[in-house]
């Protein structure tokens, strides 16, 4: 399975990928995207079965980024890791078609739990 | 505007956001205390420092300082760097902007929305903040024996 991670901080990708390990889900290929847009772009080309997305980030946020994945017809997987995990936000994700929202800071039972589901 | 609007965070909550933070980051090692400083003091320690702004349903600043060799801990853990590896100041700044987005996201989600979370801006130095701003809520803690600070700031004459 290959997985995607869309954050601008290099030091939270690294702790999302040290979470899945720890959550037992570390043989998965990982591809990183610094913002939304290199991920829009990452997901044509790399073609990954999962996008675990930052919600804030520069260029294009993760929102923008699974509206226009949506719009252009892709159904790749895609769940937010944020710091922002209000009802309201949850609810937004949820409409614009995410399968879940972590909210940061998450433990390795949290990420379990959402990408059992999914994986 | 709604009476929600003019609601500061409590410092309890701010506290509790701030250690579960400092918690899973961390782990057992994450443990913060309480610090007594004197109202008005400035940060007292060589810092980082990071703010992020909430804006819309609430308006206000979030604020993280700390110690320049905790700044520097703390990044090393986050990465995961051996002894032998050095958080360079990119990385440091990475790390503290990460630290005032998870903070100041939750302290987001206890006000009244919907707002909106601005990337972080972070700084290698103590925080300023303007005569247009009014502290609300500001708790000293220590980590590790270094001190750590979060400030929320708000428009003068209260929130917005």
């Amino acid at each position: 399975m290959k997985i995607l991670i869309a954050d601008d901080s290099r030091v939270m990708r690294q702790i999302v990928i040290r979470t899945l390990r720890q959550a037992g889900h570390g043989g998965h290929e990982i591809v990183e995207a610094e913002n939304g847009r290199q991920a829009l772009e990452l997901v044509r080309t790399e073609a990954p079965d999962l996008v675990l997305s930052d919600w804030n980030m520069p260029e294009m946020n993760g929102i923008d980024c699974l509206s226009a994945l949506r719009a252009s017809g892709s159904t790749v997987a895609f769940g937010f890791v944020t710091s922002e995990g209000s009802e309201e936000m949850r609810e937004r994700a949820a409409s614009a078609g995410a399968a879940f929202l972590i909210a940061k800071p998450f433990t390795p039972e949290a990420f379990d739990d959402a990408l059992r589901g999914v994986v | 505007m709604s009476a929600a609007a003019h609601e500061s965070p409590a410092s309890e909550d701010v506290r509790a956001v701030t250690e579960d933070v400092w918690m899973v980051l961390l782990g057992e090692d994450g443990g913060l205390r309480p610090r007594t400083v004197p109202a008005d003091a400035p940060f007292d320690a060589a810092a980082w420092s990071a703010a992020t702004t909430i804006s819309g349903g609430w308006h206000g600043v979030v604020t993280v300082e700390l110690d320049e060799a905790l700044a520097r801990l703390l990044t090393g853990r986050m990465l995961a760097l051996t002894d032998d590896e050095t958080a360079t100041d990119s990385d440091v700044a990475d790390a503290v902007g990460e630290l005032v987005n998870m903070v100041g996201g939750n302290v987001k989600s206890l006000m009244p929305g919907p707002s909106t979370l601005s990337l972080p801006a972070v700084a290698a130095g103590r925080a300023a903040f303007g005569s247009d701003s009014a502290l609300a809520c500001r708790i000293d803690l220590a980590w590790q024996d270094g001190p750590v600070r979060v400030s929320v700031h708000v428009p003068q004459g209260g929130p917005r």
